[in-house]
Formats: structure tokens, sequence, C-alpha cells
């Protein structure tokens, strides 16, 4: 293996950079992932999951394009400019570089939808937003193919902790989907175990009228107020 | 100073004299229930006069007066001027999404008097130097509307009127959606859900521009006060509140009205087959001002009162967005109340405290007030509840929801006390507010 020269300092800076992209990914993917309207992070208010989430995007995207440029860049493979953006057109790693372009081109939708959020209906942005679950892993697979980096030693720990920690978070936004109760039925519950309860020690349900009752099963005939 | 004229009378359109508007209604056309089109409202208010320039319209604004009609009555000269110091180039919002189903003043002018509505976004937009504009309402069951006004709009783009391209956005069917951070989520591609302020939207609202959001009715003033002056706005009304009002009034025997009242008529005068002007009660036993985030005030009460904020106050109720029902006496006013607080419950956002767990409870522990033979708790658990969620939250749902319960309390203290010996003055359990159907079930929903 060479040393860091001028001519190499590209190459290398590719791969450490796509290195920490990856992980800014998984920040993103996770976050993402637990962005739910009834969900909270510990100690963290809704509003800064999801703005964590953009910045986090926004830094990530920035890693990626000198990630890309850098790799184009560098002279010590050949991969063509387009090649970055037409997937499987590399003659170096074709597989593996085609699949960073198919992850590159979701990436791009995902954040030119985001941005121009306000001209889509809401239905459109959540549709393309749904390529994330794609985009990450086809990412992922690209970042332990193309190179070596992330197939042995501290660096592939670091890339089963991020598959672990996707993977952990999507299980745990299923099983909290599938826990999920509609909020009408919820607050209902709520609203009968309550009445129950401060009902001076009477059970609610016996022979008391529905909620919203008018003429009661007293004893006296209502009366009407002249 | 106390005209009051009901709008849906009058002489046809071919009667009126051209010039300002004598009397009332002044921002529904006379002479009917028929929409008034583009050439109807320039023959009868003329062209649109632009001042030709930012701020100038404000101080016209100023010295009429003019509070907003959404509900929350804020002066309408404050609000422009804040968007247009702002800094960045605005953007303008005509909130034409009334949620409350008990009113449908907006929808009732934007279906009558488009143009009025149309012509004050316009001056707005000059006003503060806007570039882009929105006409936010429901969509759904008003979707006539939404198409008369779409036409309205090429109407007037064509004939060169309009300045400023405004297009429709459409609100969720939820309560809160014109909340007006709601509204600037909904505008930027989210939820209908309100959030927390500062930054306040006319420093960065919709796209991060500073944003200002007008009722539909406000605006319609400013159309009027453009052409006709602050001394002609102020012809009616009182000295601290001038001006006209609509509002839904809902009488005792059932209908809405939409009714076009100056401001500091007496409610009397409104309600005047349901409320004695010698202030005793006849087939009303009290009188809701304000809607479901408004105040109950008995019909005694209720008969001595003027449609202004300086003498509701006295009575701990604000006009609101005009709402003013007279609930009937064969009603159970706890009933009605419980009713509308657990509808008020389900259509909160569940996204604070307050709302998730505390109006819960106090709409539980009101139903049960509303039943039989309730529990001795219930009414001190509601007293305690109301303090620890009010002035808390991103909006302002629980502390209106707290003055509507608390103001049940008050009323219909003696049919509580009925209640405690098993007894209802009720003699029908037919639903009397009205209530819309559904809530939400997912997120969804709130976009």
């Amino acid at each position: 293996m060479n040393g860091i020269t001028a001519s190499t300092a590209p190459w290398y800076a590719s791969r450490a950079i796509g290195v920490v992209a990856l992980v800014l990914l998984t920040g993103v993917m996770v976050l993402g992932v637990l962005i739910n309207r009834q969900g909270r992070l510990p100690g963290l208010p809704q509003f800064a999951v999801t703005g964590l989430h953009r910045n986090i995007s926004l830094l990530a995207v920035t890693f990626i394009a000198i990630h890309v440029v850098t790799a184009i860049m560098d002279t010590y493979v050949s991969i063509p400019v387009t090649s970055a953006v037409v997937p499987f057109t590399s003659g170096y790693e074709r597989f593996w570089l085609g699949l960073g372009a198919v992850a590159l081109d979701l990436m791009a939708a995902l954040i030119v939808t985001s941005l121009v959020r306000r001209h889509l209906s809401r239905k459109l942005w959540r549709g393309v937003h749904w390529l994330a679950y794609v985009s990450w892993p086809v990412a992922f697979l690209h970042g332990v193919g193309a190179s070596r980096d992330l197939q042995r030693g501290p660096l592939l720990g670091l890339a089963a902790c991020c598959a672990f920690l996707v993977a952990a978070a999507v299980i745990w936004r299923l099983a909290a989907a599938a826990r999920e109760v509609p909020r009408a039925r919820r607050v209902s519950a709520l609203m009968s175990g309550h009445a129950g309860r401060a009902g001076s020690g009477r059970p609610a349900a016996s022979g008391r009228t529905a909620v919203g009752a008018g003429p009661s099963a007293g004893s006296r005939k209502p009366t009407a107020v002249s | 100073m106390s005209v009051t004229t009901l709008p849906m009378r009058g002489a046809g359109p071919d009667a009126v004299p051209q010039g300002p508007p004598v009397g009332l209604p002044r921002l529904l056309p006379p002479g009917g229930h028929v929409p008034e089109g583009l050439r109807d409202h320039l023959a009868r208010h003329g062209a649109l006069p632009y001042r030709g320039g930012c701020l100038r319209l404000i101080p016209d604004i100023e010295a009429a007066g003019l509070t907003g009609r959404g509900g929350a009555s804020f002066p309408v000269h404050r609000k422009l001027a804040a968007v247009a110091g702002a800094g960045r180039r605005p953007f303008v919002v005509a909130n034409g999404a009334e949620s409350e189903s008990a009113s449908s003043k907006d929808v009732s002018l934007l279906w009558l008097a488009p143009h009025l509505v149309l012509d004050g976004i316009q001056l707005a937009a000059e006003a503060v130097g806007a570039a882009e504009a929105c006409l936010y309402l429901h969509a759904g069951p008003d979707n006539h509307v939404a198409g008369a006004l779409q036409r309205a709009l090429a109407q007037r783009w064509n004939a060169r009127i309009d300045r400023v391209a405004v297009h429709l956005a459409f609100a969720p069917p939820r309560f809160l959606a014109g909340q007006e951070t709601a509204l600037v989520n909904v505008l930027n591609g989210g939820l209908a859900l309100p959030t927390y302020t500062p930054p306040r939207i006319f420093e960065r609202g919709v796209g991060g521009a500073p944003t200002l959001v007008q009722n539909v009715e406000t605006l319609a003033h400013i159309a009027l006060i453009a052409r006709y002056g602050a001394a002609w706005f102020r012809g009616v009304g009182t000295r601290e509140e001038p001006g006209s009002m609509l509002c839904t009034v809902r009488h005792a025997d059932g209908g809405p009205h939409i009714v076009e009242a100056a401001i500091g008529t007496p409610l009397s005068g409104l309600l005047h087959d349901d409320l004695r002007g010698d202030g005793t009660a006849q087939r009303t036993q009290a009188v809701l001002v304000g809607g479901y985030h408004g105040t109950w005030i008995p019909a005694a009460r209720a008969a001595q009162l003027t449609l202004d904020n300086a003498a509701l106050r006295n009575a701990g109720a604000a006009l609101g967005a005009g709402i003013i029902a007279a609930l009937p006496a064969d009603r159970c006013g706890l009933a009605e109340t419980a009713r509308v607080a657990s509808y008020l419950v389900l259509e909160s956002a569940g996204q604070c405290g307050p709302c998730l767990n505390g109006l819960p409870r106090i709409a539980a522990a009101l139903a049960e007030l509303a039943g039989p033979r309730p529990g001795s708790r219930a009414l001190a658990n509601i007293e305690r509840w109301a303090g620890l969620v009010s002035g808390r939250g991103a909006c302002r749902h629980p502390d209106g929801a707290t003055r509507f319960i608390g103001s049940a309390l008050t009323v219909f203290a003696a049919e509580i006390g009925r209640h405690r010996r098993g007894v209802c003055s009720a003699t029908t359990r037919a639903p009397f507010l009205p209530l819309p159907p559904g809530t939400a079930t997912s997120d969804e929903d709130w976009s």
C-alpha cells in the first residue's frame, strides 16, 4: 500500500469520507425511522428530532458530494463522471459502484422533493420519501462491497453497528405501529376509566346512561325549566 | 349607533345606489342569497383602489380601527406593519378555514361576496409588499365554493385586476386546521399541527417568509375601508370597536343565520325571538358566545349585553369569530357541553401534555356531571385540572376548552345540583350544538 501523496490523496479522501457518510446516513435513517408524531426520543422534543434528521441529512449530502467528486477526480482508478449517476456503467467495480449510483439517484430524489416540499402534495412527498428504505440498504451494500475497508478490522465492526442500528430502529417502529391504538379509542378508554375511578367507588356501567345523556332515569319525572 | 339590520333582506341590486353602502349590510350583497359576480361587484363598489405602493394603506386601516375577525380581535394595522417591516418579501394568506361547525360566516362570505375578499387579498398584499398569496379553505362539502373561487380568480386575472397571483390551498377537516401555525405547516407541505412560537409566523412562516394571515372577513373589510375610508367604517359600531361583523346566529329553534351586525348591537336584537328585551328568558336558558372556545352566558344576563368585547368582557366572554347560539330551555346545558368537550379532546393535536393528559380527564369528569348522580369529586377535579392545563401547550386549545367548560359549570350550576339528585331538567336529548362527523385516526387525517 502506498502512502498519501498528491496523486493518491483523492483516493484516500474518497474512501475515508465514504465511511463518514455511511455513519451520517445511518444517523439520518435511524432518526427518520423513529420520527413519529406520537414518538419521542428520550430528552429530545419532537421538533429537535425532526431538525436533527434534516440537518444531519444535509451534512451527509455534503460528505457524499465530496465522496463522489474525489472518487471521480482520483486518477488511481478511472471512474467516468456519468458512472456516478448512471448505474452499472463504470469499468471499475461495475456492480458495487453501480449500487452507489443507484443510492445517489434515490437520495437526490429524496432531497429535491424535500426542498420543494411545499409545492408538492403531501402524498407525493411521502411516497418518494419511502425510497429511503431502499436507498440506505443499497448505499450500505455499495460501501461494504466496493472496497475492502469495511470488510475487516474495526471498520467491519462499525459497518455491523450501522446495520444493527437501522435494523433495530425499523423493528422498534414496526412493533410500535402494531401496538398503536387509534387516538379516539385511547381517549375514550381513558375517559371511561377515569369516570369509573372518580365515580365515588360505584361501577361506571351499572344503570348509567351514556355520555351526553339527557333525561335521567331518576325517580321524578323530568321537569322543564319555565 | 346600534343599527341592526338583517342582511338577507333589502332591495335588489338594481335599486342599490352607487357609492358607500348606507347602513347594513356592508359586506354581503344586498337582496338575498345570490352570489355577487365580478360585474355586479364592480358596479356596486367600483374599481379596486390600489395605493401604488407598500405601507400606504396601513394608516387608513389604523384610523379605521379594524380588528381581526377570525377570533382574536387583534388590531389589523399592527399585523400589517409587523409583516411589512420583517425584512423579507412576505407571503399573504387569506384564512377561510373556519373549523368550528357552529360557524359558517366565512364560507358564506366567500360564497356570496367572493370579490370583496379577493380585493382585500390584493390590497393587503400591496400594503405589505407581498408577491405571493393564497386562500386557505376547507375542501370537501364546500367544493362548490372552491370551484366558484377558482373561476373568480381566473376571471380577475384575465381582466388584469389582480397583480398578485392567488392560489387556493385546502385545509384538512380538523378543528385546529385554521390555527395559524397549523395553517403554515399545511402550506409548507406538512400536517395541520400547531407548533410552538416563537418564531412567530410574521417573522418566519410559509417557505420561511414573513407571513400575513388574515381572516377572509377582515380582508373584505379592508377592501371597503380602502374604498370608502376610515370615517365611513366608523359610521357603525362603537368608538372602541368600530365597524360591523358577521355573526353565525343559531336560534333556539334550530337553524343558523348569517347576520351582519354593527358591533355594539344588543344581543337581544340578534336573538330577538329567543331573548325577551326585559331580560326574562323565554325559550332560551343560556347563550353561547364565541363558539366552542367561548363562554356560556345565562339568558337573562345575555339579554342585557351588547355585541362588543367591552361589554362581553364583564361576562367573562369575547366576540371570538362571532358565534352566538341560544340554547333552548328543553336541553341539558351540561350534556351539550360534555358532548362538545369530548369532541374538543378528540380534535386536539395530541402533542402537548395539557391536551394529552389534562383535557381527557376534564371531559370525563364533565361527562360524569352530565349524567345522573355524579360523584362528589368530579366538580372539584375539573376546577383543579382546568387550572393545571391553562396557559400551556403550543396553541390556545386547552385555554379555549377550559374557558368553555368552566363557564358551563357556573351557568349550569343549578343543573349540576339537579343531576346530583338524579333529575335533569331537559326534556329532549336531541343534540343542539352541531359537531362534524369523524375524528382523526391516522396522521394522514391531518393532511
